[in-house]
């Protein structure tokens, strides 16, 4: 007898408060295979709590849905990130699905830095972010999307994949973006721009605690197009915060510019000068 | 051979005036002075000639249109049922209308484009579903739409959906083909023949827009909303957008 796969359901609760020293603490964490946390780590030169969520199983495979909801708390500060790529495999049957809820209140800075969400042939998955921002809190929200295992070949074959992204800032929707296109679709817009089969997506937010009209980094991010790579910085609806796109020739470059990209927003918002290769 | 599928009756001809006057460019909507992200595209290279100008039309606008401003403006059709309109819905729409649009430019666009065809409409209509917009939309501080405006002429005037849909599809693809002709080596024949092949798409992306449910509204297309941010700040430009 041929038993079923393994499937998981999984679910990960964070809180991060601010203690009384002044260090983010997660005084609420609850979560369920396969989510599980790294031994958080306290940055001090940039007074920011540093936690890995591991997944150790292979990746994301068919009946898996995993629930994830992080709040920072008033004065708290949160920078969220994956050790390894996300990995969406290949499905005969069955789709897999995450929906992910970050909440940050007034004072708080949350940064949600994953690594590549990388789609495997005939892969079908849907994932769903909401990023929820009191007002006088900051946030940077980054996602990467390889378009499958380059190197190997095997690449734009997904046969689904929904990528959700809802932004509110103090409850007023800003930002809905919905990613659902075939990747014969996406290819063919890729080649009208000049991309070719090892194209990479990078799109991030930023919500600074305090809003700027006309920020002086926003030229310094225009000014890393070129070599392969393409970026757009503009504001948001009701001037609470950016869209920060960059589209690159393969994944180094991809890596590079979401560097730099924090490097010139580190300015405007210290947090981000967190390394979250530390762990 | 195309059959003639359109019975109309007398009475139409009101609802089809209207919308041919709305769509037209001589109807001071601003909407002249926007190319909706393709001047952004010409800047970047991407858009350059007859033929890249095609393929940009046919994956890139039409799509948008298909999963963006057609959807949206059937919804809006739908709640703005003169015997009991939707307000709450309408706000929805409007608000949705603005955060689909990641970069300014394109929502600079849907503000004022659409202000201006509901303020046309209520100034020269003075009929009390748009004064009512007007007035709700005010008070409650909405975004404008062209998508929803074009909705609310089509409820003024009393025309179907479809025929709604299909002025917003006329006025935004002749619009970026008008655009075009200021910014790329195309000339006028040239021009209508792309339009045509365009508009012969209209009935599927007609027809595909009104079953796009409100939670499904959305098109990607990264190099568009990369090209529309940068535009912002270029140092010379044609279009407001």
């Amino acid at each position: 007898m041929i038993s079923a796969p393994a499937t998981f359901h999984g679910q990960l609760s964070l809180g991060a408060t601010r203690r009384s020293d002044g260090r983010t603490v997660l005084s609420k964490q609850a979560f369920r295979a396969p989510f599980h946390l790294s031994k958080p780590y306290w940055d001090f030169d940039t007074s920011t709590l540093l936690v890995q969520v591991v997944n150790p199983t292979a990746g994301i495979l068919s009946g898996d849905t995993l629930t994830s909801s992080v709040q920072v708390g008033p004065e708290a500060a949160l920078l969220l990130t994956t050790p390894s790529a996300s990995r969406v495999f290949c499905m005969r049957e069955g789709r897999a699905s995450a929906r992910q809820t970050f909440k940050v209140d007034a004072g708080g800075w949350l940064e949600v830095l994953p690594e590549p969400l990388v789609p495997h042939r005939a892969s079908v998955f849907d994932q769903t972010t909401v990023l929820d921002v009191a007002s006088g809190g900051g946030a940077f929200y980054a996602d990467l999307l390889y378009p499958g295992r380059i190197a190997h070949g095997d690449a734009w074959a997904w046969t689904q994949l929904l990528l959700r992204l809802e932004v509110r800032v103090d409850g007023r929707l800003v930002l809905r973006e919905r990613f659902e296109q075939s990747p014969q679709s996406l290819l063919k817009l890729a080649a009208h721009a000049g991309f070719g089969e090892s194209t990479t997506f990078g799109n991030a937010v930023f919500i600074p605690a305090v809003a700027e009209s006309a920020p002086t980094w926003r030229a310094a991010l225009h000014g890393l197009q070129g070599d392969g790579v393409w970026i757009g910085v503009s504001q948001l609806h009701g001037a609470v915060g950016w869209s920060i796109k960059f589209v690159a020739a393969d994944g180094v470059k991809l890596r590079r510019t979401l560097a730099a990209v924090r490097n010139v927003l580190a300015a405007a918002a210290p947090h981000l000068r967190c390394d979250a290769r530390k762990l | 051979m195309i059959a003639s599928t359109a019975p109309t009756s007398v009475a139409d001809a009101a609802w089809l005036c209207a919308l041919l006057q709305a769509g037209d460019s001589y109807y001071p909507t601003g909407a002249y002075a926007h190319s909706y992200g393709l001047e952004g595209m010409v800047q970047l290279g991407v858009v350059e000639d007859r033929d890249t100008l095609r393929a940009f039309m046919i994956d890139s606008a039409l799509p948008a249109l298909r999963q963006v401003e057609l959807p949206l403006a059937a919804h809006a059709w739908r709640a703005l049922e003169p015997a009991s309109p939707d307000w709450e819905a309408v706000a929805e729409l409007c608000t949705l209308t603005h955060a689909l649009k990641s970069a300014r430019e394109p929502r600079f666009a849907a503000e004022n484009i659409g202000r201006q065809r509901a303020e046309l409409l209520s100034g020269l209509h003075g009929h009390p579903l748009a004064k009512a917009y007007l007035e709700r939309s005010s008070a409650g501080a909405w975004a404008h739409s062209t998508a929803v405006s074009a909705a609310l002429e089509g409820r003024v005037h009393g025309a179907p959906l479809v025929a709604v849909l299909s002025g917003l599809t006329y006025a935004n693809l002749s619009g970026q083909i008008a655009a075009s002709m200021k910014l790329i080596r195309i000339g006028q024949n040239a021009a209508q023949t792309l339009l045509t092949e365009l508009l012969s798409k209209a009935p599927e992306v007609v027809a595909a827009a009104t079953e796009v449910p409100v939670d499904e509204i959305g098109w990607f297309n990264p190099w568009l909303d990369i090209a529309c941010a940068r535009h912002e700040t270029s140092d010379f430009r044609l279009f407001i957008s």
